[in-house]
């Protein structure tokens, strides 16, 4: 039965570990773009921006 | 589920080769390199309100007798004792390590009882997680000490039998846990959720004299300064607990995100990975309480746990749900300002998810058949928080690096140093600067504010998208008055009358500064202007007393304190 299973597990973990990356690296290359000032000659000296 | 068991950590602990049992502070030390990365190249680390100086120097604001209200009371006094013996250089990186290994390691030490991967798993979540990425962006280091702090206070005191005298390090954890007011505020809740002791209430008074010694720079800054310690309601609304993409704010605290400045959110938060990081810890804590109602796992000092996650937690979603609340506190309540970020207790929930999930990590390991299963799997649990936010890696994504001061900050530093007796002003009269120089134009609080030998007077109005949160200093509102008088020499003589005998002025384009009469000093990309001697600001004799007592106390007594039961442990050695 342990025979079975550990081949079993391996694959899931590999497969959540894989899943779980590319969803991460897709998800921080398709995000909103960083937030960049209207003017890049006078950039607006703010504290932040809320999100929308 | 009980949660009252007597506390006996080592008991259950199993032994473990040395090797092993580094392996927490390692593996916490791997993920500081990756997160830090070119942050830990030499030179400062500048972003938003982390302002790092070579040389802060021990000035009447950096002691809480300035006008504003005490923001960076005790942490930059503290900078400014320990730069003239580390440089600040150095100091800023040990000091941003030492968090970062600090939280790790705590939370390890926060699940000692279980495998090797829970804990692994424990360090992965204390360290790789959006809080520490979010508040190292915004630059909240006395923040993230308290973070730090947070789960050793916790161990050490669940460990502490009623009683008994407190553990010497407890002094010494609450000093180092409130550098500033939201951290001294964590570690409060932290110190009474575990530390207290039905049937011991002197054990509970002890405790809440070292908190008020540990916070009473801050406190009776903030009690005795001259402005009301009112805030403007506005910033409630603005720094209210904010979703992360497709994460409403309340989801998003649960994964420990959730800031209010969307310019510091990793991008992989806004997609389905903050969903999925966030749906995998709520799912683990869920199984994790199962197992624990079953009587299958136990966890020592949970009713603390609980405590402090419903106290960071409740009020992130408070600020969420009910902004104006918050914001009618911060206008009527001295010091309830304090609140108005919604998810900067959020540290406190994160001890209680860390214990959880490691419960869940142990409950799924022991179903697997054998040890390399058990190993290879533990290994993928570890490093899933990692694969769910892959730009926080290296200074997160290039945000955070190491940048050098141009040589004009150097040569601003000393033209001021030879003015007449008088206080600074940086001009334009803004709170925030973009310089090309801080890594290709990050923001930062104007670094002008510490570089100089006096106090500086900041303009404390903050803009946050587009919307203007009114300051409470009642000097810089002076200044800010004087500057729009109608000439340079009606300029000059209502700054003088406000305190000022320098200015430091920056050409910054879209921000034009108003001409001052006075003598150049310096001539450069910072122009120093000598106005000629200023009006004494007066500190009343009643506030340096009681600041003078504040400090006392707070080296004195913790220092008295450690000398004596240093001398107790050597007379009972003897």
């Amino acid at each position: 039965m342990g025979s079975v299973v550990a081949p079993l597990v391996s694959i899931v973990a590999g497969a959540v570990l894989g899943v779980t990356t590319l969803m991460g690296v897709i998800s921080s290359q398709t995000g909103a773009p960083d937030q960049s000032p209207a003017n890049a000659e006078a950039p607006a000296l703010e504290y932040g921006t809320v999100s929308e | 589920m009980s949660t009252e068991r007597p506390p006996a950590p080592a008991a259950g602990t199993p032994r473990r080769s040395r090797l092993v049992a580094a392996l927490p502070a390692a593996w916490a030390f791997l993920l500081l390199l990756l997160m830090l990365g070119p942050a830990l190249g030499w030179g400062y680390v500048l972003s938003y309100d982390m302002v790092w100086v070579p040389q802060l120097d021990l000035r009447s604001d950096t002691l809480g007798l300035g006008s504003a209200l005490p923001r960076a009371v005790p942490s930059d006094a503290v900078v400014a004792v320990l730069d003239g013996v580390v440089p600040a250089v150095l100091l800023q990186k040990v000091v941003l390590v030492g968090a970062l290994v600090g939280a790790g390691t705590g939370a390890a030490a926060l699940v000692s009882e279980r495998s090797v991967p829970a804990r692994l798993v424990a360090v992965t979540i204390a360290v790789w997680s959006p809080f520490v990425v979010e508040r190292l962006l915004i630059g909240h280091w006395p923040l993230l000490v308290g973070y730090a702090v947070l789960p050793w206070l916790l161990v050490t005191l669940r460990g502490s039998a009623p009683g008994r005298p407190l553990p010497l390090r407890v002094p010494v954890l609450l000093l180092l846990g409130s550098l500033s007011a939201s951290a001294g505020l964590v570690t409060a809740v932290a110190a009474l959720a575990a530390g207290t002791r039905r049937g011991d209430p002197r054990r509970t008074l002890v405790l809440l004299g070292w908190l008020l010694v540990a916070n009473a720079p801050w406190v009776v800054a903030g009690l005795v300064q001259p402005s009301s310690a009112t805030s403007d309601p506005v910033g409630a609304e603005l720094f209210a607990t904010a979703g992360e993409g497709l994460l409403p704010g309340p989801l998003a605290a649960l994964s420990f995100g959730g800031i209010w400045n969307a310019e510091v959110v990793p991008t992989s938060r806004t997609g389905w990975a903050g969903v999925a990081l966030t749906a995998i810890l709520v799912v683990a804590a869920g199984l994790a309480i199962v197992r624990l109602a079953r009587g299958h796992a136990h966890v020592t000092g949970l009713a603390a746990l609980v405590v402090c996650w419903g106290v960071g937690y409740g009020l992130a979603a408070l600020s969420w749900a009910a902004p104006g609340a918050l914001g009618w506190l911060a206008a009527n309540v001295p010091g309830g300002g304090l609140l108005r970020d919604g998810s900067r207790l959020l540290g406190l929930a994160v001890p209680l998810v860390v214990v959880l999930v490691a419960v869940a990590v142990d409950g799924l390991l022991e179903r697997l058949p054998d040890r390399a299963t058990r190993v290879l799997v533990g290994g993928v649990l570890v490093l899933v928080p990692l694969s769910l936010m892959p730009d926080a890696v290296w200074g997160v994504g290039g945000r955070l690096a190491a940048v050098s001061y141009p040589a004009a900050y150097d040569d601003a530093r000393d033209a001021v140093s030879i003015a007449p007796v008088g206080d600074a002003v940086s001009l334009p009269f803004v709170s925030y600067r973009a310089p090309v120089w801080n890594n290709g134009g990050h923001r930062v609080l104007d670094p002008l504010g510490r570089y100089p030998d006096r106090p500086v007077v900041v303009n404390d109005e903050l803009v946050v998208s587009g919307t203007r949160i009114a300051g409470e200093d009642p000097r810089a509102a002076q200044v800010q008055t004087a500057l729009e008088a109608p000439s340079p020499e009606a300029r000059t003589a209502a700054l003088r009358a406000a305190g000022v005998s320098v200015v430091v002025v920056e050409q910054l384009d879209g921000y034009p500064v108003p001409a001052v009469a006075g003598t150049r000093t310096l001539d450069g990309d910072l122009t120093v202007v000598e106005l000629g001697p200023a009006r004494e600001v007066s500190v009343s004799g009643a506030r340096r007393a009681a600041m003078s007592t504040a400090w006392a106390a707070w080296v004195l007594v913790p220092s008295a304190a450690l000398a004596a039961g240093w001398w107790r442990r050597r007379r009972g050695r003897g």
